[in-house]
């Protein structure tokens, strides 16, 4: 018996008791020890939603990915809607008997001088080549390796550029006014 | 036989395949499903023949440009070069923009389109190659600007429309 009173007693006094099984601390009232399951909830959600998103952006690029690219469409060959809907129609006079004939034999001579064109392009063309040929049998016959270089493709010969010939020659000592070119062209995206 | 000797007693019967009508109706062509657009093999040719080379003209004026585009075709045709494609490549449009002698504003001046045209050729050989050249230029008509190149992926990338959403997504993903 005596030893039981002497345990008790050995207690400090100033200990506070705890009030409910709530206050987890001996510290004062309403506060409590941190909570081990908050900050792993976070790390779940987050993993989560970064996975989520991940898979929709795969989703996403698939979709996109399967869809075929297009070719951009060429303003060439549509013709604009005011073309079509309007309802003016040209009313040519009629060609007198004379102007008709002259008409038709000025044809006949132009499709004339367009076939000599074509049949000296021809002739032109049948020449180059021949005597090419020729040239080449000739240059087989003087020394094999130089016909053999001769063949061989010419690595710079592409690109090749040219500009088309012009009617006039740049006037000299032209001062043009000054301006910008901009650049309107549509962009179409897919 | 086949039919007598099945099981199945009603395929005997004089009845058989009475429902039949679908090879009455006339036959229907299967519906094309849009062909995809996608990039013919580019050739690297040989030592001795050139392989995929584009000849692209390119000028202010349509018709002239259309023109030139199918001269060139029908000669490559009539001297046996083998023609891959030719199409058009996308207009571009410029506006010109002039400062006045007196004045600080810029005034509108011109909207200038510019055609191109593309031929593209295959299996050129480099012994007719100059001549092909030769006759191409003496046939030039003004105001055409020709360039001869070989045919790259890139060239072929360009007549595509252009994908951003498909270009920011590569680039988030990456």
């Amino acid at each position: 018996l005596c030893y039981f009173s002497s345990c008790s007693s050995w207690l400090p006094q100033r200990v506070p008791l705890r009030g409910s099984h709530w206050q987890s601390s001996l510290l004062e009232f309403r506060t409590s020890l941190p909570v081990r399951a908050q900050p792993k909830k976070k790390k779940k959600v987050d993993v989560k939603k970064e996975q989520a998103q991940k898979e929709r952006m795969k989703k996403k690029l698939k979709k996109l990915e399967k869809a075929a690219p297009e070719l951009i469409p060429i303003e060439d060959f549509i013709t604009p809607l005011k073309y079509s809907e309007s309802n003016r129609v040209r009313s040519l006079p009629a060609l007198s008997p004379e102007e008709s004939e002259r008409r038709v034999l000025l044809l006949k001579k132009w499709c004339l001088f367009k076939q000599k064109q074509d049949e000296a392009e021809k002739q032109a063309i049948k020449a180059l080549v021949e005597s090419q040929q020729e040239a080449l049998k000739e240059l087989q016959l003087e020394s094999e390796e130089l016909y053999q270089a001769a063949i061989l493709r010419d690595e710079g010969l592409f690109p090749f550029q040219r500009d088309g010939p012009s009617y006039t020659p740049p006037l000299p000592g032209y001062d043009p006014p000054e301006g910008k070119c901009s650049d309107i062209t549509k962009v179409y995206t897919q | 036989d086949a039919l007598l000797g099945c099981h199945r007693y009603y395929r005997s019967r004089p009845t058989h395949g009475i429902g039949r009508f679908k090879y009455l109706l006339p036959k229907e062509v299967p519906k094309r499903r849009k062909e995809k657009v996608q990039m013919k093999e580019i050739s690297a040719g040989t030592v001795y023949q050139y392989g995929d080379i584009n000849i692209q003209m390119t000028s202010y004026d349509l018709c002239l440009v259309e023109h030139f585009a199918q001269y060139v075709h029908r000669l490559c045709n009539r001297l046996s070069i083998r023609v891959n494609e030719s199409y058009a490549m996308p207009t571009k449009t410029n506006e010109l923009l002039f400062l006045e002698e007196k004045g600080s504003k810029m005034q509108p001046d011109a909207v200038l389109t510019t055609h191109q045209r593309v031929v593209q050729i295959r299996g050129l050989s480099s012994t007719f190659a100059p001549i092909l050249l030769e006759v191409i230029q003496s046939s030039q008509p003004e105001g055409v600007h020709l360039l001869m190149k070989q045919h790259t992926e890139a060239d072929f990338k360009s007549r595509l429309k252009s994908r951003p959403e498909l270009e920011e997504l590569l680039a988030e993903m990456s």
